[in-house]
């Protein structure tokens, strides 16, 4: 057997073994998401006072398992779309795509986030026509989710977020910008702001939800498009993380 | 009083379902398989579906395309409730005409009702 043959056929076992893994994630997946579930309702129902009075105490402990469930239910979610990202035996679909409606709609969805921390969430939208991105909109829209989320997550009551969407005719991209006034990052903890399982202290102190996978999964989804990642921090001043796609 | 049949197959998810749904003034028909689901479907009144996918015998995509390919039930709409999310099991669901697709473990019972309170609004 020649060296291409070999290659090609290691090539097919690490395919095998990738497609056994991503099954695994998915099956595991669904199965804890049953579990979960049913946690999440008989909690609810006890918080509810459905299934009766319960003390202070008991209340207490009973929303500190909600919490952790809740937790759970997040790390699961994100653990789905990572291996979606990461699979690179599931194709991404590609297709011409209105970038400004999709932003549009992933906006809305932040409504009901935004309204409960009177957080104003501000698009400023191009001044001229943008041309459509050739992109996978399900996986592009990740990656707005988490850094519309992480924006608004970690800033404060009344903050505003500025999210703006530009043109760049010279290199041929779409450039995006999100930019938060909240916590911000440290000076230590930038470089590693996109490994698997990293959150800073800062960010758990805000906001103990979350799997530290958001932004990791969604390196990997601007990287398989072929564009950029890349962000401006400062503690106590706010972030702006800056995305460019390419148009083809 | 709204008719709702639950196709489930997790009897202890089922029963917090249809304990919810009971409680919020519904009548609950269950079903815990795919063929009784079929069959089930077919009781006259009902007027809403919330439907698992991954049952046994036919799953739940076989008894929605049944559900929307019967003249006299196409009009019912249909919830499916699971906890599948790829992306390729919520378009499958929606070309085969879902009213609507909820990832059970994002949901909690409360806003289960408030979506089949606003379907049969």
């Amino acid at each position: 057997m020649d060296d291409l043959e070999k290659l090609k056929v290691e090539n097919e076992e690490l395919k095998k073994v990738n497609a056994v893994r991503s099954d695994l994630i998915s099956i595991s997946a669904h199965q804890l998401r049953t579990s979960l579930s049913a946690l999440k309702w008989i909690l609810r129902m006890f918080a509810d006072k459905d299934l009766g009075k319960i003390t202070q105490e008991q209340e207490g402990f009973i929303e500190k398992a909600l919490e952790s469930n809740e937790r759970m239910i997040v790390l699961v979610n994100d653990l789905l779309t990572l291996n979606h990202s990461d699979d690179a035996s599931i194709p991404f679909n590609f297709k011409q795509v209105n970038i400004i409606g999709l932003l549009e709609e992933t906006l809305f969805e932040f409504y009901g986030e935004t309204h409960k921390k009177n957080i104003e969430l501000i698009f400023i939208k191009p001044t001229t026509d943008i041309p459509l991105v050739r992109c996978d909109s399900e996986m592009i829209r990740v990656v707005m989710q988490n850094l519309i989320e992480n924006s608004i997550k970690y800033s404060d009551q009344n903050d505003k977020v500025f999210v703006s969407l530009k043109y760049k005719a010279e290199t041929n991209t779409i450039d995006i910008s999100i930019h938060d006034t909240g916590i911000g990052i440290k000076q230590e903890d930038q470089d590693k702001i996109f490994n698997k399982f990293f959150r800073t202290r800062n960010a758990i102190e805000k906001d103990n939800i979350g799997s530290g996978l958001g932004l990791y999964t969604t390196k990997n989804i601007i990287l398989r498009h072929k564009g950029k990642i890349w962000f401006e921090s400062a503690p106590d001043s706010g972030t702006t993380f800056y995305v460019t796609l390419p148009i083809n | 009083m709204k008719k709702v049949l639950i196709v489930e197959d997790d009897a202890f998810l089922q029963g917090l379902e249809a304990g919810k749904l009971k409680k919020d003034n519904y009548e609950v028909v269950v079903a815990s398989t795919g063929e009784e689901g079929m069959e089930k479907i077919h009781e006259p009144g009902i007027d809403l579906v919330l439907l698992d996918l991954i049952l046994p015998k036919f799953d739940g995509f076989e008894i929605l395309r049944k559900i929307k390919e019967t003249e006299n039930l196409k009009h019912i709409p249909v919830i499916v409730f699971s906890n599948l999310s790829e992306e390729k099991d919520i378009k499958r669901a929606e070309s085969l005409g879902a009213a609507d697709f909820m990832v059970k473990s994002n949901f909690t019972l409360d806003e289960l009702v408030d979506h089949i309170n606003k379907i049969l609004k």
